[in-house]
């Protein structure tokens, strides 16, 4: 099929084939995919606004045995600069951060096999009791699989744990690409991908909202970065629980994989995989711009090319800070960044729902 | 096709598929417009209309001389006073040590020192080209040569003509900031105005040199201003065709004051404005994207939103932090290189005045930038392979270093090729007479013996037809002149004739020469000796290339010429628009050129071989640009 009849097809509501997305991964006219992605952005989100959540993003621990080769964050746990955070300390932070108006938690760690899977429903229950303004939006399957081995229960029961604790959502890391010859180069000790589509699908069997992330642009194939599609594709079908998809590239910086990549993906492959998701992913609500990883600019231009929410404005982050791509951002800041883009900035909460409107041409400090 | 989201784009993208010059009102309208796309799209159709794919920078280094200045503007926070502790002056001695003979262009712009002797400036760029003969030197903006006309009490015209004579090739295009006089009160008030920037480089283009515009955009302008801004350098363009590029600059707030530190411009300004300048400015060549302002990624983002030039290694100072044995200038190159590739254009590396040097990319195709090559081309629907068009002259260099896999060339330049390259049954034809390869003079062509005869830079063949039909059939002796040729100009009254191919040939139908009262087609001339067409130029490809991709390549230029030939209304109104002929003309003259290679065809070919190997290499050229 020509290129433009299977951009028709995704405009027509029609679901794109493997086949077709293969074709759409080499077709390098990124204004063509843009134009398609963002027809179908506004079909499904129509408003002409991009949403965007105030939250933070701290680490209650950088120790892990996993060693995965992407990672520039963890640290074995007799290195100087290991650390983990007492349950108080965490709660204090959140204190904290509920005061300078922060609304959700994106909270993940290393997996920390001298952590007692008391530590993680302490840290869920007291949260929602001690500092209710927060939405806790906490562990990684990788993390959530290492609380089963702890814990000796299975993975269903560790989340029904964990939600009677008081989690709803969790964060789609730790899925890096769903394709088992790059999990075994690249995070040979880390789940395979049917381990991270299964603890999705537990979780949202009983009830959880998620969201599946990707990392491309270091070893992965045409191939894999298909697989990977299509089984969040399959996922979605089965259990409706996936709220965004949030593609972001790798970066090299300070990890042992970076020697084995030449460089970094570049702004058109991001460009490129954020039409495509927006084509392919139909039955996927939303479609996440990752600014903080592709640059304030990057992000900008994404906006325009499918995606239509803007992530975290990440009051703390470092994960990537120590990737020494460090872009930190104010809450007045990514408002800004999204007027400049041309859009309303309305803020959300972790399952999407608008909080706040803040529109283009009204001075943002008064309203903040 | 472009699905706008915006209707009231859609007029304008009518005018720009006409080649009709946008109005203020459509500037206003493109800048108040949300669909990104949709303006990028249109931007990115005109650049690829004019480039191709070809995406230009420079090997360059950037000298500032001093940071000394009498001025104080509000937005420089380079600009110190005499007695600062940051202040700096670079001998001529120290500025030669920072330059490399790998370099092709320098650019210098400083401070307006109070005490520098004008000596000093004339000995710079002098030495400069003593010193580096390859190195072309850009330096100067208006603000500077005003100054010097003022200090040295020259006027614009001597201050202009003396450092062309040391050596001056082009003016940078900044101190225009934004042609306001609000602003200008605001901002820089100490400094020339729109008039004045405007009244130089003028003068600059009538004396011969070249120079670029510059647009410095999200400070305190308004969308009005900025298109404005565009409109007055579109106008003078009109006027002298002097202008190389357009670059808009974004602001930078650093230390200024006039912003937060923090407020750049966002991403979406900044592409809408590459993307508007290039479709307002129609009759600028090249559109820059600075990269070292824009960041890497989102110039890269800029090369599909109408910019089709990166500018240099400016700068690579600032990205050099491997250390080892690459220079930071290579390192640079290579950055280059590989945000131009990344983003499916094609890296071309320039001199000063976009003459190619080097292409850096796999699976080019050559494409002769002429209206004749447009059958091959219009429906040529292939992503495998970046098209890269230029006259054939240029085309035949680069086809010679190996830089093209296949393309349209001109017929001598693959005959100097033949081992490496064969080529498909495709070519361009004159069938009797082509109408686009002419010779002008002011003399029947029997008296044209012991003649001056202008030759225009861009022929490859026609040239040596030329001198095949005078010297072995008229048995002439002539001498013949490189110039560059085009209708726009005053034709070249010191000449005797002149021949001209290809677009600027075509523009002389309706333009006729005065003074040059007999015309010659050298096709018509090659046929009444020899009964046979001349085949100008022929599709080669590579020998090496595998033998699928041929045939497919085959296939495909037999489809596009089989779907050219057999639809209807082919020519946009902005090919008559350019060559200033009707539909009808332009239809006939591609219906008279014959573009599938047959047996008689085959048989001129052979028969031309014979005649140019024959050609004694004598140096008859006088190479002048
Ligand atoms: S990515 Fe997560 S699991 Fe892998 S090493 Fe880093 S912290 Fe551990
Ligand atoms: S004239 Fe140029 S160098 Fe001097 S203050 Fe103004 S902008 Fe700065």
């Amino acid at each position: 099929m020509l290129t433009k009849d299977i951009l028709k097809k995704a405009l027509n509501g029609e679901r794109i084939s493997n086949e077709e997305c293969l074709q759409l991964l080499n077709y390098n006219d990124i204004l063509e995919l843009g134009e398609t992605a963002n027809e179908i952005r506004s079909i499904k989100n129509p408003e002409n606004y991009v949403t965007f959540v105030v939250d933070t993003n701290p680490n209650y621990t950088n120790v892990c045995e996993i060693d995965c080769t992407f990672c520039a964050f963890y640290r074995h746990r007799n290195e100087p600069d290991a650390y983990t955070y007492s349950v108080d300390e965490m709660i204090q932070k959140f204190k904290d951060a509920a005061r300078r108006g922060v609304t959700t938690v994106l909270l993940q760690g290393g997996v920390n096999p001298e952590l007692p899977f008391e530590y993680y429903l302490e840290l869920v229950e007291r949260t929602r009791k001690e500092v209710p303004e927060i939405h806790p939006h906490f562990f990684s399957t990788s993390e959530i699989i290492g609380m089963s081995e702890v814990s000796g229960l299975s993975v269903r029961d560790v989340l029904i744990r964990l939600k009677e604790a008081g989690l709803n959502t969790i964060p789609g890391g730790g899925a890096e690409i769903l394709s088992d010859r790059v999990k075994r180069k690249i995070s040979k000790k880390k789940g395979t991908s049917a381990d991270w589509l299964n603890v999705m699908r537990e979780a949202h069997l009983l009830g959880y909202k998620t969201t599946a992330t990707m990392m491309f642009g270091h070893i992965e194939t045409d191939e894999d970065i298909i697989f990977h599609l299509d089984s969040i594709r399959k996922l979605q079908d089965e259990t409706g629980g996936f709220t965004a998809f949030i593609p972001w590239s790798f970066k090299p910086e300070n990890t042992p994989l970076e020697k084995h990549i030449k460089s970094f993906a570049s702004p058109y492959r991001y460009l490129q995989m954020i039409a495509i998701s927006r084509i392919y992913l139909d039955n996927f609500p939303h479609i996440q711009a990752s600014w903080f990883s592709e640059g304030k600019k990057i992000g900008q231009v994404a906006l325009h090319f499918g995606a239509d929410d803007f992530g975290g404005t990440l009051e703390e982050e470092n994960v990537h800070a120590a990737a020494n791509f460090v872009n930190k951002s104010s809450t007045e800041e990514v408002i800004d960044l999204i007027h400049g883009a041309g859009f309303d900035a309305a803020q959300r909460d972790t399952l999407y729902n608008i909080i706040k409107v803040f529109r283009k041409g009204v001075e943002v400090k008064e309203t903040v | 096709m472009i699905n706008f989201r915006d209707k009231n784009l859609i007029p304008i993208w009518e005018k720009v598929q006409r080649g009709n010059e946008l109005t203020f009102e459509d500037g206003i309208a493109l800048f108040n417009s949300h669909d990104v796309i949709s303006i990028g799209k249109m931007a990115h159709w005109l650049q690829r209309e004019k480039n191709g794919d070809a995406v230009y920078f420079v090997v360059n280094q950037k000298i500032e001389p001093t940071n000394i200045c009498v001025l104080s503007c509000k937005f420089c926070d380079f600009a110190v006073k005499k007695n600062s502790p940051d202040a700096y002056e670079m001998t001529i001695e120290s500025i030669l040590e920072k330059l490399n003979p790998e370099l092709l262009e320098v650019h210098i712009t400083g401070g307006l020192h109070p005490d520098w002797e004008w000596d000093y400036y004339v000995g710079m760029v002098k030495e400069i080209k003593n010193h580096f003969p390859r190195i072309d030197v850009k330096a100067f903006t208006a603000v500077e040569i005003d100054f010097f006309s003022k200090k040295f009490k020259k006027s614009i015209e001597e201050v202009l003509l003396e450092l062309k004579e040391a050596g001056l090739r082009t003016l940078p295009g900044g101190g225009a900031e934004v042609f306001s006089e609000r602003v200008r009160r605001l901002l820089f008030n100490q400094k020339i105005g729109a008039k004045r920037w405007l009244e130089i480089h003028k003068k600059a283009h009538q004396l011969g040199l070249r120079s670029n515009a510059t647009l410095l955009y999200g400070h305190i302008e308004t969308i009005e201003e900025r298109v404005n801004h565009l409109l007055l350098l579109r106008d003078l363009q009109k006027e002298t065709n002097g202008f190389l590029s357009f670059i808009p600059l974004a602001f930078q707030p650093g230390e200024t004051g006039i912003k937060p530190r923090n407020q750049f411009t966002s991403a979406i300004d900044d592409l809408k404005t590459i993307a508007i300048s290039r479709l307002i400015l129609n009759n600028f060549d090249h559109i820059k994207a600075y990269w070292v302002m824009l960041t890497e990624e989102l110039a890269a983002v800029a090369l599909n939103f109408g910019a089709d030039d990166m500018d240099g290694t400016v700068g690579g100072e600032r990205i050099a932090h491997d250390a080892g044995a690459v220079s930071p200038m290579q390192l640079a190159k290579n950055k280059l290189i590989k945000i131009i590739n990344d983003a499916n254009k094609i890296p071309v590396e320039r001199d000063i005045f976009y003459k190619p040097v080097k292409l850096h990319s796999k699976n080019v195709i050559g494409r002769v930038s002429y209206l004749n090559t447009l059958p091959f081309f219009k429906y040529l629907d292939n992503r495998e392979y970046k098209i890269f068009p230029a006259p054939p002259r240029q085309l035949g260099f680069l086809f010679k270093d190996g830089n093209i896999d296949a393309g349209i060339v001109s017929l001598v330049d693959y005959f100097d090729k033949e081992n490496d390259f064969t080529f498909l049954p495709y070519g361009i034809v004159g069938n009797k007479n082509v109408k686009s390869v002419i010779l002008y003079s002011k003399f029947p062509i029997e008296d044209l013996n012991k003649k001056n005869i202008a030759v225009t830079d861009e022929t490859s063949t026609s040239f040596r037809l030329l001198q095949v039909l005078l010297e072995m059939k008229y048995g002439f002796d002539v001498v013949y002149i490189r110039e560059k040729i085009s209708a726009r100009e005053k034709i070249l009254p010191n000449f005797d004739a002149f021949l001209t191919i290809g677009d600027d040939a075509l523009k002389f139908i309706k333009n006729k020469p005065e003074d040059f009262v007999y015309s010659y087609d050298l096709a018509q001339l090659w046929f009444d000796w020899k009964k046979l067409p001349f085949v100008f130029a022929v599709w080669a490809v590579k020998k090496d290339l595998p033998q699928n991709k041929i045939e497919v390549l085959n296939k495909l230029l037999d489809d596009s010429l089989n779907k050219f030939f057999s639809t209807k209304n082919n020519i946009e109104e902005f090919y008559t628009a350019k060559l200033n002929l009707n539909k009808k003309e332009i239809e006939d003259y591609l219906n008279n050129i014959t573009y599938r290679l047959g047996e008689e065809e085959i048989k001129s070919i052979n028969l031309f071989r014979e005649y140019y190997s024959k050609l004694k290499s004598k140096e008859l050229m006088v190479e002048k640009f």
